[in-house]
């Protein structure tokens, strides 16, 4: 464990470059990762409330009856 | 805690100051511990004195500016709505689309009952789709409208169907045409309605199905309006549009007064803030990144100030220095 | 009140001595005696208290870390300021964004922008001028021995050398801005010494391909962004 630790630290936090690149590039990862997990948990809360989780039903109504505008 | 905390300290300083000014200033000492002694009514006057002042100030202002004034009477402003359990208000969850509230459902309402007198100009039909319809349902409802052209090569606006872009046209062609069909009243745009009504959802919820049969005993209604509680001044163009069975749902929920009224409220929600879904998405996702820096900060903070606040500086002056006392004292006038 | 007034007298002469340099025997030694007054009141525990002011280290072994390396304590406090940066920074590049973002074009701008066109109403060897943006497109269905002679012309020795293939994406079809590259007036179709467009104002002459040949113009015809999503539609924008 700890030379996994000192492993970490000498190859990211020895150097301020290394460390500040590792900063930038955490946080374009850090986003990613947060706005697709929020996506989840939010279209998880709110599940069958939103268009996505009925747009199949008219869809395929679109396609049986084309002209049907209602 | 930190008013205690603010006490104790100012308490300190002033003992720190007695001290400093007994050991320092040996004239002034015997006045100040003879105060100290007779702290007679004329000590203890002036600030009494002043906290009866602001005291009565507040209250004097309270009184004079703090009081409720109506302007109208309560039923000039018409009857407070009940509070409805709106789902789609609540921080985490979104507009119902269709399962169990249902902006299809309200748009069906609005098109079929409310659009006759009742524009809902800030609304294209581009918005509608993905969130109440698919492009060919908005783009076939599109084309039923007729729109005006730029002017062509001679000059002359034509009329061409509808596209997305186009806006929900009214259903007069202008406000004055609007009342002189209704007697002179106005059926105002609905676009923003939920936003723009005191209750909001509430208010529309219960102007919709807050008619009753028959006035109230003693109600004055004017020639041409119908009474409803909820409306400001109790007497209101339009009359009850809302009966059970009005529209046929296409989902064949059952079309009751009150599920209509839901719909539509819910609907004219969504028309004043299309925005709100993402707006509450975003506002979590805020709240979450900013509580977590929060804890960082205060973490970091510590951490950069736990080498100062356990240092200690200590400096010694020469005291032992011939030198000094041979030098010649300055006069003290004062 | 009188207590009050000797007591900020007091305090103004004491500040008064620090400066002179006669007072800072007396000074000194009224600073320590206050010190540990103040210490001996004061609910902060310190490792300090009691000392007065000597300049004894204290032991600070209780608050010290056993661990042998000091890897992992190190890399705990880089982990929490690193975080705390990489957060920052990601707030700081939303700002920036939601503002660059604001300057772009708003929604409905954005569904003014594009154009869908039947191109089955326009016969062969016609030209169709629609609005797009404000400005007038033309939309050419070429015919065959259009298509030749545009294909044809050494375009390398032309103004602006542009090959007939760089300018259609189905040859048939010729869509272009319809705004004469010289002062941006409308150019007249099929007319012109090269059977093309003819710009009015200043005697601009474009070809079939809607090059410029002849006149002021510096440019060909511009050719916008456009689509063909199925056949006989086509979407500019």
């Amino acid at each position: 464990m700890s030379s996994f630790t000192s492993f970490l630290y000498n190859s990211i936090f020895r150097r301020n470059t290394t460390m500040l690149a590792t900063v930038f590039a955490g946080a374009f990862a850090m986003q990613l990762a947060f706005d697709t997990g929020s996506d989840r948990v939010w279209d998880s809360i709110n599940r069958g409330r939103q268009w996505k989780d009925i747009k199949y039903k008219y869809i395929q109504k679109a396609e049986d009856d084309g002209d049907d505008d209602e | 805690m930190l008013a205690r905390s603010v006490l104790r300290s100012a308490r300190s300083v002033g003992a720190t100051a007695r001290n400093v000014a007994s050991k320092t200033a040996s004239r002034s000492a015997s006045t100040t511990s003879s105060a100290a002694e007779g702290a007679s009514w004329k000590t203890n006057a002036l600030p009494i004195g002043a906290t009866a002042f602001a005291a009565g100030t507040v209250a004097w202002y309270a009184y004079v500016a703090g009081r409720d004034v109506d302007a109208m009477t309560p039923a000039e402003e018409g009857l407070h709505p009940t509070q409805y359990p709106w789902e789609h208000a609540k921080w985490n969850k979104t507009f119902d689309s269709q399962a169990h509230g249902s902006l299809r459902r309200g748009f069906q309402v609005y098109r079929e009952v409310c659009a006759s007198c009742h524009s809902l100009s800030r609304i294209p039909y581009r918005s509608l789709v993905g969130k109440i319809m698919t492009v060919d349902e908005a783009k076939a409802l599109a084309e039923e409208n007729e729109y005006d052209t730029e002017p062509n090569d001679e000059g002359e606006i034509e009329k061409r169907p509808g596209k997305l872009s186009d806006y929900l046209p009214g259903p007069y062609k202008n406000d004055e045409a609007a009342r002189a069909a209704n007697n002179g009243a106005l059926p105002p745009d609905l676009s923003l309605m939920v936003k723009a009504r005191h209750g909001g959802c509430d208010y529309i919820f219960s102007l919709l199905t807050g008619y009753p049969e028959e006035p109230p005993a003693g109600a004055v209604v004017p020639e041409g309006l119908n009474f409803n509680p909820y409306f400001p001044g109790t007497g209101i163009a339009m009359a009850r549009v809302l009966y059970d069975d009005l529209v046929e749902y296409e989902d064949e929920t059952p079309a009751t007064t009150s599920q209509m009224a839901k719909d539509v409220t819910e609907f004219l929600n969504w028309a004043a803030e299309p925005e709100a879904d993402d707006r509450k998405k975003m506002g979590w996702k805020v709240l979450a990144v900013t509580s977590v820096l929060t804890a960082l900060s205060i973490w970091v903070k510590r951490y950069k100030w736990a080498s100062v606040k356990s240092r200690k500086l200590v400096y010694n002056p020469p005291i032992k220095s011939p030198i000094l006392s041979k030098l010649p004292k300055p006069t003290n006038k004062s | 009140m009188p207590a009050l007034a000797n007591t900020t007298r007091a305090i103004a002469r004491s500040w008064t001595q620090h400066s002179l340099p006669v007072a800072r025997a007396s000074c000194g030694t009224m600073q320590s005696r206050s010190i540990s007054e103040v210490h001996t009141t004061s609910s902060f525990d310190s490792p300090f208290k009691g000392q007065g002011s000597s300049t004894k280290i204290p032991n600070f072994g209780a608050y010290k870390s056993n661990k042998k390396s000091e890897d992992g304590p190190k890399l705990l406090q880089y982990f929490m300021v690193g975080t705390m940066g990489a957060l920052t920074s990601l707030g700081a590049k939303a700002t920036v964004q939601d503002f660059l973002v604001n300057m772009s074009a708003s929604a409905d701008v954005l569904a003014q922008a594009k154009v869908e066109i039947d191109l089955a109403a326009i016969p062969e060897g016609k030209n169709v001028i629609i609005k797009w943006r404000g400005k007038p497109v033309f939309i050419r269905h070429r015919t065959e021995s259009e298509i030749k002679e545009a294909e044809d012309t050494k375009w390398e020795a032309l103004r602006d050398p542009q090959s007939d293939a760089d300018r259609v994406k189905k040859p048939e079809w010729l869509i272009m801005l319809g705004v004469c590259t010289h002062l941006g007036c409308v150019p007249i179709g099929e007319a012109g010494d090269f059977g093309g467009w003819f710009c009015p104002c200043h005697g601009s002459h474009y070809d079939i391909s809607g090059r410029i040949r002849k006149g002021p113009a510096p440019l060909n015809l511009e050719v916008p962004e456009y689509d063909f999503p199925e056949d006989g539609k086509v979407v500019i924008g």
